[in-house]
């Protein structure tokens, strides 16, 4: 068999070379021909590109190396998670929001909360309170997290509660308990917290966070308590998200690079708590971007596989096959659609999410077509949610596993990817554990270069947005623009004052007082914090005393 | 350059930062800052623009926050006042009528807030 692939490939070469000499003056366009993260491409590919022996690097789905897909069946087994993002106002016209869409098809919730919400701050808080509800629900208290999920059954569809680090214990500890006083048993519920601690350090900055060794600290806690502690086993307790750094203009190379350093420094850290790699790692989850260039999304995700399964066998001597699996959830990218023309973004979306379900995506939310100008009205939700269920139902590409295998093109640049995310990845690993990498700098001066460079892109029309640096039309005034409740804040004061009046404070003020002893020392926060959330503490106070005790960290940003 | 409130997207702040300085601007980089901070630092460093970078919808809150604060401070006409981020065309000429001089929203190429600094500010 060997021999006779190599008996082809020699006659494939002299042939080739035959054809490139042939057309050596054919004509091309005169620009660089390479992948959106820099690498360069060739006129065509061919069997020769194709290295490696197949079983070993490509495989079959279900099994290592998972290149094909995580499960042997795939889409034919069940359609993607189609879970939008979504959140706004109150938590009642959240949930109004989200009834619309289930009632329309949607399989999976995720709440995207306000900046209070994701910086620990109550609405009676002057720092945050003209921003109660305007980029997002707020989460402030159990009383909203029981306003939220009214009527929704959440012991069968799963909600993914997008907090980070900082106050991933207190939101979910409000859900869990809104949960349990619901007579749910919380071992049986199924959803997702994305504590990623690179969300609310570089994707965004913090506003009076903590120190990232504590954040990372509070990471492994929650991942700690739920997954291999055994009290809500099968939560995803982590998702590793890639999307919103890549949102700031890094590559795919790097977005791949930074969720797996950080999922290291979390492994390592669990592991030093005495816990075996397979007890939790297979709860671990990922959320990655579908970005402009098809391809290069394509073998990204197929890259993501094969690394994650060499990664946990190879240095983490992981022995259950799950925890080898990398499952993922995808975000269409949001920084390429323009507030110009925007109906033009129901069609980058369309294709972005072709990307994620062709590279086997476990979820996905679609952007609405209005988010370059504001949150998402009714119409434009159902038009993303539409997007994926015209994919799922109408175009048949969920019929056979990983459709794009065997381009020889998609295949030699899922090598190229994998190789430079080893490199880059070695890179990062010489900076230190994640904590290190932001409080020294590191990270921050990776994100300032990327932000110039797609800057320069732009501006020099080096990368091409339709409506903006190519065929440029007005910024758009026709657009209906989708305003969330201005009355939120006060509505969210007065939810806190009334839950103030109801609670024992005295008690409050005593677990309160618990959760820093907890804090001064290495125990898990989470129980205490489960505590205190039932007695009604809100995310304020909480989140008051991490800093009282870790003290407010200052991320140093680059110019 | 700064962040009023709490809303952590900073990608759009440091862009332009950089753009202006690039341009021979000299430019104090505030982050998170509350309206007071904001025209504390302007007064103190003895600037001649104040720049606001919002994209968490609340842009005509902060706005007015600012001009009211300028006012009472009888500042009123010293700086001149430039907002960027996710700001809906929509809202400009409101906000240009409570005293802003010029509005960038989203897809807004550096070049032309250099330009139109270097066009408006001897004015």
């Amino acid at each position: 068999m060997k021999k006779c692939k190599k008996m082809d490939d020699e006659k494939i070469k002299r042939e080739k070379e035959k054809w490139e000499k042939k057309f050596e003056d054919a004509r091309e366009r005169d620009m660089k021909f390479q992948t959106d993260s820099g690498i360069p491409l060739k006129r065509l590919y061919t069997p020769l590109d194709v290295k490696g022996d197949y079983l070993e690097k490509i495989g079959f789905p279900g099994q290592p190396p998972y290149t094909r897909g995580a499960y042997p069946t795939m889409y034919r087994g069940r359609i993607w998670t189609m879970r939008l993002f979504s959140g706004h106002g109150t938590p009642e016209e959240t949930n109004e929001r989200w009834k619309f869409l289930y009632k329309h098809g949607e399989t999976g919730f995720s709440a995207a909360v306000d900046a209070l919400t994701f910086n620990g701050i109550d609405p009676t808080n002057e720092d945050g309170a003209a921003e109660v509800g305007t980029s997002g629900v707020p989460l402030y208290c159990i009383d909203n997290l029981f306003a939220l999920t009214k009527d929704i059954p959440i012991d069968k569809i799963s909600v993914a509660l997008i907090v980070e680090p900082f106050t991933s214990a207190p939101v979910c500890s409000m859900y869990f308990n809104m949960a349990k006083k619901k007579g749910y048993d919380i071992k049986n519920l199924m959803g997702t917290t994305q504590n990623d601690i690179l969300t609310m350090t570089v994707g965004f900055i913090p506003y009076k966070n903590v120190p990232p060794n504590h954040l990372l600290r509070l990471a492994c806690d929650f991942i700690e308590w739920t997954v291999p502690m055994g009290n809500v086993p099968k939560w995803h307790p982590i998702n590793f998200t890639g999307y919103n750094y890549r949102e700031g203009g890094i590559d795919a190379v790097q977005e791949l690079g930074f969720v797996f350093a950080s999922a290291c420094s979390h492994i390592d850290n669990l592991i030093g708590r005495g816990w075996k790699v397979d007890d939790f790692v297979n709860r671990l989850a990922f959320h990655l971007s579908a970005h402009k260039d098809f391809f290069e999304e394509i073998a990204k995700y197929r890259a993501a596989r094969r690394i994650w399964a060499k990664l946990m066998k190879d240095r983490y001597n992981a022995q259950d096959p799950r925890s080898m699996q990398f499952r993922f959830h995808v975000q269409t990218a949001g920084s390429s659609l323009t507030a110009q023309f925007p109906k033009v973004n129901i069609i980058r979306t369309s294709i972005q999410a072709l990307e994620a379900t062709l590279g086997g995506c476990q979820s996905l939310h679609t952007n609405s077509y209005d988010e370059a100008i504001c949150l998402p009205s009714e119409e434009a939700a159902l038009i993303a949610l539409r997007t994926q269920q015209v994919i799922a139902d109408e175009t048949r590409i969920a019929n056979t596993v990983d459709p794009m295998a065997g381009s020889y093109y998609v295949e030699w640049l899922t090598d190229e990817i994998e190789e430079r995310v080893w490199d880059y990845m070695e890179k990062m690993e010489k900076v230190g554990s994640i904590d290190k990498a932001l409080s020294t700098g590191w990270l921050y001066k990776e994100m300032r270069d990327a932000f110039h460079k797609r800057q320069k892109r732009m501006e020099r029309g080096e990368e091409i947005s339709l409506g903006v640096n190519k065929y440029p039309v007005p910024y758009d005034e026709v657009t209906d623009v989708f305003r969330t409740n201005d009355e939120a804040m006060k509505i969210e004061i007065e939810r806190i004052k009334n839950l103030k009046k109801r609670r024992d404070n005295k008690k409050l003020e005593n677990i309160l007082d618990k959760l820093r002893r907890v804090c001064e020392k290495e125990e898990n926060v989470m129980p205490v914090v489960m505590e205190a959330t039932k007695e009604g503490a809100t995310i304020g106070e909480i989140c008051d005393v991490y800093r009282e005790i870790w003290g407010i960290w200052e991320p140093p940003l680059a110019i | 350059m700064s962040k009023p409130g709490i809303d952590g997207h900073w990608r759009g702040g440091i862009v332009v930062s950089r753009a202006l300085r690039d341009a021979g601007m000299e430019l104090i980089f505030g982050g998170f800052q509350n309206i007071d901070q904001i025209v504390e630092t302007a007064i103190h460093e003895d600037v001649d623009i104040i720049g606001m970078s919002i994209h968490s919808g609340a842009h005509f809150a902060y706005t007015k926050k600012l001009m009211d604060k300028l006012k009472e401070k009888g500042l009123k006409d010293e700086f001149m006042v430039l907002l960027g981020g996710v700001i809906p065309a929509k809202d400009f000429k409101k906000l240009r009528e409570m005293g802003v001089a010029n509005v960038y929203g989203p897809g807004t190429m550096t070049s032309q807030i250099v330009d139109f600094i270097q066009n408006n500010l001897e004015k």
